[in-house]
């Protein structure tokens, strides 16, 4: 009792919850499997989000503690999954997860941090015995021996394209891997952002409207460092294609204010 | 003292533990003496039961997203469990850029598929068949609850599942799917062609023309032997009383598209993993037992036949005229130092391949043991 007091007191008021909704667009337009005419129109999305923190006034960052549903979330490590097997996701699941619930300390808030991944400890288990989110077999990149980060799919007038962002040049064996070469985590953060008003955009026109890819959008990435076709989307994600490291701003996911 | 004893009693109980698993695993491997035990990983030890349960998953077509696909159907016996295409097909009708591999001796494999570094075990391999999406093969990838619901409905495995996996409390899962395939194909081992006759004495299994083949094929002439050597004519191979994790990825020179070593952008080998440009175009050298039954040849199916690959090595690499992958791979600079050319008459060829065409197996190309289960 005295303890607990005593771990009250030194946090200040209690953590409050915290909701952050994400939602997909393709430049201005809003971006749905939609079972219209509409283009573009989405055919896959999901993501792994981790590490994430929420920035203070003052500019502190708090860990966002997220609350384990044995599904989406384990406490620092989310699926998200706006695909919802409908229309031109004819490949997916019915299911989707389009925010984060955590908790966090009450504090005026005014900017998020998060990266587009999973550890690497994590990424390199068994994904067949691995916990939720991690044991959805598509998200597991077998043959690349980690999981797909990110993964997703637009349908353009004529075409469309996909793009899978995981870690590559691992060294070692499936279940042993001692390091990457390209470990192509995606580091995001949107300053002024504030969580419960604001909302995290993903625009995927991002990762075509680069110059060498609006010619030919139909151009697929699975993150190979031989594939030209990845330069684009690598970019917008703030990734140097042959090393894999982010090394400059990414302009993929950007804050939404409330309207 | 009482700690020790404590200490003792574990140990005692420990190599308890070791004998109990050892004689409860008991599998006996029918096997030729001379070959070595192939490596098995220690959380799936080897068992009757488990082996034909993997056998009726490996030819199940309920594995795939509509129903007409299985491992076997790129995986076909008569074939040495390759398809006879160049390329294989999808349970979607998508094209894969690779060619089946055979499965012949997969056990003694030190790494699987063409050219991934990563993958040693046939149970973590046998996930990409299952769940790849790029390109769709059997397309099961978020569909893990339909094999689950399969094991628990279907007679012979609700029967199967638990005495394979007799510690589980809950076997019917997509693990003990991928370990019990595993395991069966462990078990596809080839070790009675006529060469094997041969090297076991019986100087009558060779014609004098196989016996001249095997001469050139083991020459510093040709180098075969430097990529398909031991006793699986491959320098990838491993066994369980392996020291060295032998690996070999080797670029033959099939194709050189940009007059600086590339290949084509969909199959670059060893790159496409590692992103390193020195592993432009390096793929394992397969087994050649049964190569007379696995044709057409290398990692894109585009060496039609024996006498074709036979070619491709005697210049030293392939000259692409035109087309999208026009150019000449006999100059590319990541070529291995043993592709360089020879002579080669045409009674040699034949010969060559007399003495290829030696180490195919018919038995293992018609074990009943190793066939469908099914009746249809």
């Amino acid at each position: 009792m005295v303890l607990m007091a005593a771990i009250i007191a030194a946090c200040g008021e209690p953590p409050a919850n915290v909701a952050i909704r994400f939602a997909p667009v393709f430049g201005t337009r809003s971006l749905a499997c939609a079972d219209d005419d509409s283009v573009p129109k989405l055919t896959d999305l999901r993501f792994y989000v981790s590490d994430i923190k929420l920035i203070t006034v003052a500019g502190e960052p708090v860990d966002l503690q997220l609350e384990p549903d044995g599904l989406w979330q384990q406490d620092d490590l989310a699926l998200l999954d706006f695909e919802n097997g409908a229309g031109a996701c004819e490949n997916g699941t019915t299911a989707t997860n389009v925010d984060l619930r955590g908790r966090a300390k009450a504090a005026d808030y005014r900017g998020l941090q998060f990266t587009i991944g999973v550890p690497f400890e994590r990424n390199h288990a068994d994904p067949l015995q691995a916990e939720a989110p991690l044991g959805d077999a598509s998200m597991h990149w077998h043959w690349r021996a980690g999981y797909k980060f990110f993964r997703a799919g637009v349908r353009m007038p004529d075409d469309g394209f996909w793009i899978h962002l995981g870690s590559t040049g691992c060294q070692g064996t499936v279940r042993n891997i001692t390091a990457c070469h390209a470990p192509n985590r995606v580091f995001v953060r949107l300053d002024g952002f504030v969580p419960g008003e604001d909302v995290v955009e993903i625009d995927l026109g991002a990762l075509v409207t680069s110059a060498d890819l609006e010619d030919h959008v139909k151009t697929n990435c699975s993150s190979s460092p031989a594939e030209t076709s990845c330069d684009g989307p690598f970019r917008a994600f703030g990734l140097e294609l042959a090393s894999g490291v982010a090394d400059k701003q990414q302009r993929v996911f950007r804050r939404q204010a409330s309207k | 003292m009482k700690r020790i004893a404590a200490v003792l009693s574990g140990f005692v109980l420990l190599a308890v533990g070791i004998w109990i698993w050892m004689s409860d695993s008991g599998y006996e491997w029918s096997l030729d003496p001379t070959l070595p035990l192939p490596s098995v990983p220690p959380d799936n030890p080897m068992s009757e039961v488990k082996v034909e349960l993997g056998r009726r998953l490996f030819y199940d077509t309920r594995l795939s997203l509509n129903n007409t696909m299985s491992c076997a159907s790129c995986h076909i016996q008569a074939l040495a469990f390759t398809d006879g295409k160049p390329r294989s097909v999808g349970a979607t009708g998508e094209l894969h850029p690779r060619s089946s591999m055979t499965l012949v001796n997969a056990a003694y494999a030190s790494r699987l598929t063409w050219a991934n570094q990563l993958l040693d075990k046939l149970e973590d391999q046998a996930l990409t068949p299952l769940f790849g999406d790029n390109p769709v093969e059997m397309g099961m990838a978020g569909r893990e609850d339909v094999i689950v619901e399969l094991l628990k409905s279907d007679r012979r495995y609700v029967e199967l599942m638990p005495l394979a996996f007799p510690s589980d409390e809950d076997p019917f899962s997509v693990l003990n799917t991928v370990r019990s395939i595993a395991a069966f194909v462990r078990t596809i081992i080839s070790y009675d062609s006529p060469y094997d006759h041969f090297m076991n004495g019986d100087e009558d299994a060779l014609s004098d023309s196989a016996k001249r083949g095997m001469e050139l094929f083991f020459s510093e002439r040709l180098e075969c032997f430097h990529c398909h050597g031991g006793f699986n004519f491959t320098d990838s191979t491993t066994h369980a009383n392996s020291t060295v994790d032998r690996i070999g990825y080797h670029n033959t020179g099939l194709y050189n598209t940009d007059g600086a070593g590339a290949y084509p952008a969909d199959n670059t080998g060893l790159y496409d993993m590692t992103g390193q440009r020195r592993d432009m175009g390096r793929f394992k050298a397969p087994t050649l037992r049964n190569i007379s039954a696995t044709a057409p040849y290398m990692h894109d199916g585009s060496v039609a036949s024996l006498d074709a690959a036979i070619a491709h090595y005697k210049r030293g690499g392939r000259l692409t005229e035109e087309g999208a992958h026009a150019g000449d791979g006999r100059r590319s600079p990541f070529k291995s130092e043993f592709i360089r050319g020879f002579e080669l008459s045409e009674d040699e060829t034949a010969d060559l391949i007399a003495f290829l065409e030696s180490l195919t197996d018919p038995s293992v190309l018609g074990d009943p043991s190793l066939a469908s289960p099914f009746s249809d």
